[in-house]
This record gives C-alpha cells, sequence and structure tokens, in this order.
C-alpha cells in the first residue's frame, strides 16, 4: 500500500477539521455578543440546572458493571471453541459444557450472596437481619 | 507482510504504558497504563502470529486468553481501588505511606 | 477449568492425548472449592465445614501429586493436552511440596478465617485456588498455559493480601502488590511474544528444539525476550532489583497470609524459571547464566544489609527472602545441574518461613497485623514454645550447622562453584556470616531480654502443628539431607 492510497483519508481529515475550524472563527466573527448569566450556564435541555454537575455520583453500580465486564469476556472463550466446532466433536461440547458450569456456578455464588442486589438498602438489611438471626 | 510497523506500534504503546505507571499518581490511571502495556502485546502476537504463518494461530489465540486474564485482573483491581477509597477518601498512590514505599 | 477449555489447541498433526491424571490435583482442589462454596451458600454450615472441604481438597491433591511422582520420577517429561502440561518428577515434587506448604499456612491463618464472618469461605477458596495455580506453574509446558497459571496464582494472592479490609495497612499492601505485580505480568508477557517471535512456537520443548537446531544470525529480539522473561519471573519471587514491592506487602498482609505468600511464591516461581531457563532456554545458557549470577549478588547483598535495619519482624523476614531469592538464584546459574540443589533450598526455606509467619501471626493477634520485633523481646519467659520455634527458624535461615538451611546453603554453593561461579561464592559466603547478625538479634531478643508484656501467649492448635512439623523438617533435613537429596536428583524437569 503506497502512500497515494492514503490521499481520499487524507483529504477527508482535511475537510472534516477545516469544517470544525471554519464555523467556530465565523460564528466567532459575525455572531451578536450580548451575554447574561442565564445563557452562560451549560445547556441542559433548556431547563434550569439544580445542581453543580462535577459531583460524585454513587458507585452502586461498580459491583455489578465489574461483575459484567468478567462474564461478559468470558464469551471469547465460546467463540474460540465455535470456529473449532466440528473439529472438536462431542469433546468439545464437554469441555465447553464444564466451562459453562463453572461459569453459573460463580453466578449462583454471586447472587447468593446477595451481589446483585441493586437496593443496597435492600443488601444492608438482610446483612443485619442475618445477623440477628445468628446472634438469636 | 511487513511486521516492522506493528512491532514499532507495540513497542510504543508499551513504552507509554511504562511511562504511565511510572509518572501516573492515581491508582486507577497506573490501571489504565497496565492495560495499555497488554494491549501493546496483543498487537505484537497477533502480528507475529500473522507473520510467522503459523497454521496453530498461537498467536491470536494467547490474545485472547490475555483479553480475559486482564480483564479478570481489572476487577480485582478496581475493587482493591474501591476499598482504598473507602479507607481514606482517596485513591492517589502517593498518599499510601502507612507502610514506608 | 482452564485445561479443558483449552483443547481446541491443535498442534500440526499432533495427538490430544487426554490424561486426568497429569492435572488430577487442580481437577480435585476444583472440585473441592465448587462444593465448598456451592453448599456454604446454600445451606451455611460454617467453619468447620470449610477445614474439612479443605482438608479433603488438599489430602486428594497431595495423593495426585505422589501418584505422579511413584509414575513419573526420574524420567522425561509426558506431555499431554497437546504439550499444554508436562507430567514429570519435577512438576510431582512440586505438588508434593506446595500442597503441604499451602495446608499448613492456611492453619496458621485458621483463627483469622474464624474472625472474617461469611467471607472466611472465600479465603480458603483462594488459598486452594493460589496452591493450583502454583503447581500448574510448575507443570505447565508451554508459555501460554505458564502465563495462565501465573495469573491464576497471583490474582488469588492479592486479593489475600487484603482480605482483612479494616485494616488500611493490608488494603496498601494488596494495592501495592497488585500494581507492581501486573506491571511484572506485562513484562513476562512482553517477554513471551518476543520469544514466540524469534522461535515461532510458544511451546517449551519446541522452543529448545528450535533454539538447538538453528543457528540465530540476529538473535536481538530473542535475547531481549529471555531480559523480560527474567525481570518477569525476578519480580514474582522478589529477586533484587525487582523487590520493593515486598517489604511493604509482607508487612501489611496478615501474617497467615505473608506465610504463604513467601513460600509458594518461592516454589512456583523458581519452578518455572528452572523450566524456562534450563529446558526451553538451555541452549543460550551463556546468554542468561551471567545476568542471573548478577541478580543473585544483588539480591544478596541489598537483602541482606536492609534486613539489619529493620525493627519489625515482618519485614525483616521480606528482606530476608530477597536475601534467600538470591542464595537460590545461586543454584540456576550451573542451569541444569544445579536445580536439585535449588528444589532443596527452595522445599526447606518454605518450611521455614511458613513456620515464622506462623509465630508472627500467633503473636500479633487474630488480625495478624504488623509484628513489631519489641512484642518477641523475652518470648522464651512469656511461650517457650514459641520461642524455642521461631529460633530454631531464624538459626535454620541464617544457615547454622545440624539445621536444613545450612545444607541448602552448602548445595546451592557447590552447584554454582561447578559451574566456576567463585566470586559469586565467596560474596554469598560473606553476606551469609553478615546475616547471622540479624537472625541471632531476634534469638538474644527472645532469650537474654526481659519481657514486656505479661502472661503467655495463646497458641490455636493448627498453628501448634505446623510449628512442630516445621521444626521436625527442619532438623530432620539437617542432620540427615541424604534420602531428600537423593529423592531430588529425580525430580528434575525433562
Amino acid at each position: 500500500m503506497s502512500l497515494i492510497d492514503y490521499l481520499p483519508i487524507a483529504i477527508m481529515f482535511g475537510i472534516a477539521v477545516g469544517f470544525a475550524v471554519a464555523s467556530l472563527v465565523l460564528s466567532r466573527l459575525i455572531g451578536p455578543k450580548n451575554p447574561t448569566p442565564e445563557k452562560l450556564e451549560p445547556y441542559e435541555c433548556g431547563i434550569v440546572p439544580l445542581q453543580d454537575p462535577v459531583q460524585r455520583f454513587p458507585v452502586k453500580f461498580y459491583l455489578v458493571a465489574m461483575l459484567f465486564v468478567i462474564f461478559d469476556i468470558e464469551i471469547v472463550f465460546l467463540f474460540a471453541w465455535a470456529v473449532r466446532f466440528h473439529d472438536l466433536g462431542w469433546y468439545g461440547v464437554g469441555a465447553v459444557g464444564v466451562f459453562t458450569l463453572l461459569l453459573i456456578e460463580t453466578l449462583v455464588y454471586v447472587w447468593k450472596r446477595g451481589a446483585l442486589d441493586w437496593n443496597i438498602a435492600h443488601r444492608r438489611r438482610r446483612v443485619v437481619d442475618r445477623q440477628l438471626r445468628e446472634a438469636a | 507482510m511487513i511486521v516492522n510497523q506493528f512491532l514499532v506500534l507495540a513497542a510504543l504503546l508499551f513504552s507509554i504504558g511504562i511511562y504511565g505507571v511510572l509518572v501516573r499518581r492515581n491508582a486507577v490511571l497506573v490501571l489504565l497504563s497496565i492495560e495499555l502495556m497488554l494491549t501493546a502485546v496483543n498487537i505484537n502476537l497477533v502480528a507475529f502470529g500473522q507473520y510467522l504463518q503459523d497454521a496453530l494461530v498461537s498467536g491470536q489465540v494467547f490474545a485472547l486468553f490475555v483479553i480475559t486474564v486482564a480483564a479478570a485482573e481489572v476487577g480485582i483491581g478496581l475493587a482493591i481501588v474501591i476499598l482504598i477509597f473507602r479507607n481514606r477518601s482517596s485513591a492517589n498512590v502517593d498518599e499510601l505511606d502507612l507502610l514506608k514505599w | 477449568m482452564v485445561f479443558l477449555s483449552l483443547s481446541f489447541w491443535r498442534e500440526a498433526g499432533g495427538a490430544m492425548n487426554v490424561n486426568y491424571l497429569s492435572v488430577a490435583p487442580e481437577l480435585i482442589l476444583t472440585v473441592a472449592v465448587v462444593l465448598l462454596l456451592m453448599i456454604d451458600v446454600q445451606w451455611k454450615p460454617g467453619y468447620r465445614w470449610w477445614g474439612i472441604a479443605a482438608a479433603l481438597g488438599f489430602a486428594g491433591a497431595i495423593a495426585a501429586s505422589v501418584m505422579q511422582w511413584v509414575g513419573h520420577r526420574g524420567e522425561d517429561a509426558a506431555e499431554y493436552f497437546r504439550g499444554m502440561i508436562a507430567t514429570d518428577g519435577f512438576s510431582a515434587f512440586a505438588g508434593i511440596l506446595i500442597f503441604p506448604i499451602a495446608a499448613m499456612a492456611l492453619m496458621t491463618a485458621w483463627p483469622l478465617v474464624r474472625s472474617l464472618g461469611r467471607r472466611g469461605a472465600e479465603f480458603v477458596v483462594l488459598v486452594m485456588i493460589a496452591a493450583a495455580g502454583a503447581h500448574l506453574m510448575a507443570a505447565a509446558s508451554n508459555l501460554v498455559m505458564l502465563f495462565i497459571a501465573l495469573e491464576v496464582f497471583s490474582i488469588s494472592l492479592y486479593v489475600l493480601a487484603g482480605f482483612t479490609r479494616a485494616r488500611a495497612d493490608a488494603d496498601e499492601a494488596a494495592l501495592k502488590y497488585f500494581l507492581l505485580g501486573a506491571l511484572a505480568s506485562a513484562i513476562f508477557l512482553y517477554g513471551i511474544a518476543l520469544v514466540f517471535a524469534a522461535t515461532g512456537t510458544t511451546s517449551i520443548t519446541g522452543i529448545a528444539t528450535f533454539l538447538g537446531n538453528e543457528l540465530l544470525f540476529r538473535p536481538g529480539i530473542l535475547l531481549a525476550g529471555i531480559a523480560l522473561l527474567v525481570v518477569g519471573l525476578g519480580f514474582k519471587v522478589s529477586a533484587a532489583p525487582f523487590h520493593v514491592w515486598a517489604p511493604d506487602v509482607y508487612q501489611g498482609a496478615p501474617g497467615g497470609v505473608t506465610g504463604f505468600l513467601a513460600a509458594s511464591a518461592k516454589i512456583a516461581g523458581f519452578a518455572a524459571a528452572a523450566r524456562v531457563l534450563t529446558v526451553a532456554l538451555d541452549a543460550r545458557i551463556e546468554d542468561w547464566a551471567p545476568a542471573i549470577g548478577v541478580i543473585a549478588a544483588v539480591s544478596i547483598v541489598v537483602g541482606t544489609l536492609l534486613a539489619i535495619a529493620q525493627t519489625d519482624l515482618k519485614r525483616m523476614l521480606a528482606y530476608s527472602s530477597v536475601a534467600h531469592a538470591g542464595f537460590i538464584l545461586t543454584a540456576l546459574v550451573g542451569g541444569a545441574a544445579g536445580v536439585a540443589d535449588m528444589w532443596f533450598y527452595v522445599a526447606t526455606y518454605a518450611v521455614q518461613v511458613v513456620a515464622a509467619f506462623g509465630v508472627a501471626a500467633v503473636v500479633s493477634g487474630p488480625q495478624q497485623g504488623p509484628a513489631p520485633l519489641a512484642d518477641y523481646a523475652g518470648l522464651s519467659t512469656r511461650s517457650p514454645g514459641l520461642a524455642l520455634a521461631l529460633g530454631l527458624m531464624m538459626l535454620a535461615m541464617g544457615g547454622i550447622p545440624l539445621t536444613a538451611g545450612f545444607v541448602g546453603k552448602a548445595a546451592v554453593f557447590s552447584a554454582a562453584l561447578d559451574a566456576d561461579y567463585l566470586w559469586l561464592v565467596v560474596l554469598a559466603l560473606v553476606a551469609a556470616v553478615a546475616g547471622l547478625f540479624f537472625y541471632l538479634r531476634v534469638v538474644v531478643l527472645m532469650y537474654m531480654q526481659p519481657a514486656e508484656g505479661s502472661g503467655s501467649v495463646p497458641v490455636p492448635l493448627g498453628a501448634r502443628i505446623v510449628l512442630v512439623v516445621a521444626a521436625v523438617v527442619t532438623v530432620l533435613a539437617g542432620v540427615v539431607p541424604w534420602p531428600l537429596l537423593r529423592w531430588l536428583g529425580e525430580a528434575l524437569p525433562g
């Protein structure tokens, strides 16, 4: 592949950059300017902002998100198996079956331990209930 | 197929990753830099696998394993970072000085 | 179960040769882990059940390793699962070593497990998975398998290091261990990729055949790959200058965990290093042996000097483990000829370090936090048994005659002398004498200083058994080492 083959991409790139720069410069040059405090607020679909957008948001979804990522990525093993599905025959089916069973086992464990409980207050209450039961 | 570009790209990515690990102060960014290093390895593996005309596609299959292991590693890493954050509301590597660093 | 899903990996024309005995320890431990977790989460039978499941799992794994040993000792490696798993005396001995060590570490950590509540089950499971990963590292016959085993082992240990969760120094230890461990894994992986590029295969025997037959005119990529592999493995066994994580992690992590971490990382790391260096890269010994010699020398010097300055027992043992990594590497400068000597040192050191951290875990209470040396003043009057056990381990680590430590040092020095590394042996001898200072300081502290605290330290049953076993092994291997040395001659990688 020689450099000349990249020419269309270079032209495309040039047009994109040129358009962006041109519209910014043009609006700065010919647009009317009379700023008011409301106009300087960040645009949120026309509604007056209720609070400062730079704040911490709860990380209660992080657990579910991480579990999702880990379970999601395991799928690539199935992909590799699918490519050689016919060669591997029943041995492959068995191996992937064991693999899937282990994944399901993990899911059951995670579920039973309450890690998939979206409602944290509910999760806490269950823990307290259990401690009370064990104390009794 | 010319393999040199891929080698250079991977070496650059790997170096950027090492730089990030050494320089960044936030544990999450250090984690990101390590991911960058693993990505560099993946590029290497796939490029070499193609270059060597490997009938077993070892390079590509190895890359799949690297991807899954990296995901597991990041899961653990983020969990540890959140643990640290809960205990001292900061994920800054510099502030971990209870033990002599 | 990775090894089952790996089966799609086809050697060109090679047979599948499934052999379940070759992975029996891992299979048994996996089944035990699954049963432990499922029964625990459903019926909540508590810590007694965890103990039973772990004991059954480890007993089965040891039995399987012994069967492998009986069938394969002293023979060339038999490769199974399309060259992924090698079964030989080497991998069998690694199993016979690692599983009892893991069980002993779990026994010293048992008070911590009981204090963890429901999460204790996960602690037990992680120790079992880490042990399986460590054995798989010794049995891996392909760099891909080695990498996966390394990660199974390391990721379990990252979690274990920060398991107590309430202590800020423990999660700090976990983060430092994780970040530097992940960095080391990435470097190791890059090394694998470069070796793959240079030789066209990731099979250990395949690399050996390639390097034995081909003359590389431009070996740059191969040499860079070897260097990165050595760096990655050096991190795992905490050899200097890749040791910076060790002191913090050893001090911050709970005592029972640290004992397991120190012992299993040495066993698995050196097993992997021995197989990669003396089998796969045997033809390149002129390239890597000098580097190993330098790393060994730096580790011995740095570990010994920094250990002298420490005021915390666990931190001192961390620097001492850096020095021990150097002593063990000394055996490898001669290539395959030193592997039996390496095994002797690794095996006896693993027993000593588990017992020493076991004492630290008992003395520092159920949370098993840091262990300032001041706590040990006059321990002999408060708890004579603990003081005797720790004193014996200190003497053995220092290399006093009639302990296993002395025979181990003699063995690795003779291996280095056979390889004409006189300078390294002289340096190591000087450092070993200097190292006696900080080991004897602990003994003096325990026996000749007045006790500060009052009352004896209660020793749990598990820790008591571990200390007795470790003391017997240490003395026995020091007085009559010949049977063990003869067996180890059959525990070489094929």
